[in-house]
């Protein structure tokens, strides 16, 4: 089976170029295993890749114009010639390496942790079952980008707009019931860049692995402003 | 007063003037196949009514405003350079604001 994998040194290479390799497709293979057998074929060849089961969110890739992780996906789902890319719209540092600090950066603004003015409790903040399955489709993140990668939204502006990842998690802290930071969470969303550059295009539900839906969640953000607002 | 423009209120301007104005075209187009006014002047007397002249009226402010929001939304995903997002910012206000200026002058006439 062909693949053709995006190549880029920036400190050899004057411009990127697509490279093919032939492969021995096994039974069961996963893209991760192709790409480390085009690793042994030619060791210069980089990607990121860690755990090989869908739990690290490190292998993010472009495959035949989708973004998904390399370790769950199987070779026999795809389209031969099968095209490897990076990430689109993040900087590559090599090959399929991209530089994701934009991603972390607008992770870390929507201040990912429990906030509380009352003094935390001497032994845990109970939840209820159902305050407690609130927080299902939202906890399962993985931070792998391939949502916020896939979004054209984040593409013109990594760096003002939070994207899908972000505000996913923006959603499951306001829909926490120990979290008590609720206003300042909501004031810090509104503006024109942070929360309302999405357009409801839905790539990120698509490009999600692990079949979250950042698109619902950014409509709770808004629902729920709506109703504190009136 | 915020430094920033806005963002929720944008939308939820958006939204209720999407609802306005889908009613309003509605209603115009329903009146106008059941019954279309025979000639200029009934057309001119039915939109002069004031009930439909306020509605008209209304549907013209809420058309500029549901317009800026999304011409701005345009502006603001793809215009990078700050200087150059003012200016058309400017220019788009100004252009709204002469179609709102025309919308009132014809709709003056109709009283």
């Amino acid at each position: 089976m062909r693949f053709e994998v995006y190549r880029y040194n920036p400190d050899t290479d004057a411009k990127p170029y697509m490279q093919a390799f032939d492969l021995e497709v096994e039974r069961g293979m996963m893209l991760r295993d192709a790409l480390l057998k085009i690793k042994e074929q030619d060791e210069s060849f980089a990607f990121r890749h860690s755990c090989g089961e869908g739990v690290c969110g490190s292998d993010g890739v472009n495959v035949n114009g989708s973004n998904r992780l390399a370790c769950i996906t199987p070779v026999a789902e795809l389209k031969a010639p099968v095209v490897v890319r990076p990430f689109p719209g993040r900087p590559v540092i090599r090959d399929l390496v991209v530089d994701m600090s934009d991603f972390y950066r607008q992770y870390q603004a929507v201040e990912p942790w429990l906030k509380r003015k009352e003094p935390v409790p001497e032994q845990e903040s109970l939840q209820t079952p159902a305050q407690r399955a609130r927080l299902d489709g939202l906890w399962e993140c993985i931070m792998c980008g391939c949502c916020s990668t896939s979004c054209p939204s984040f593409w013109w502006n990594p760096d003002k707009f939070l994207g899908p990842q972000a505000l996913l998690t923006a959603w499951r802290f306001l829909a926490d019931s120990r979290d008590q930071g609720e206003e300042e969470r909501l004031d810090a969303l509104d503006g024109p860049y942070k929360l309302f550059r999405c357009h409801t295009i839905m790539n990120c539900v698509e490009a999600c692995p692990k079949h979250l839906n950042p698109t619902e969640a950014i409509g709770h953000i808004r629902n729920l402003m709506l109703k504190k607002s009136v | 007063m915020s430094r920033q423009m806005s963002g929720f209120r944008a939308w939820v301007w958006q939204r209720a003037s999407a609802v306005y104005l889908a009613l309003y075209i509605a209603y115009v187009l329903l009146h106008l196949m059941l019954a279309p006014p025979v000639d200029q002047q009934a057309l001119a007397s039915w939109m002069g009514a004031l009930p439909m002249w306020l509605a008209t009226a209304l549907f013209m402010l809420m058309l500029l405003l549901h317009a800026w929001v999304g011409v701005r939304d345009v502006i603001l995903d793809y215009l990078k350079p700050a200087f150059l997002r003012f200016l058309a910012l400017l220019a788009v206000q100004a252009f709204l604001l002469a179609c709102g200026l025309w919308a009132l002058a014809v709709l003056v006439q109709l009283l």
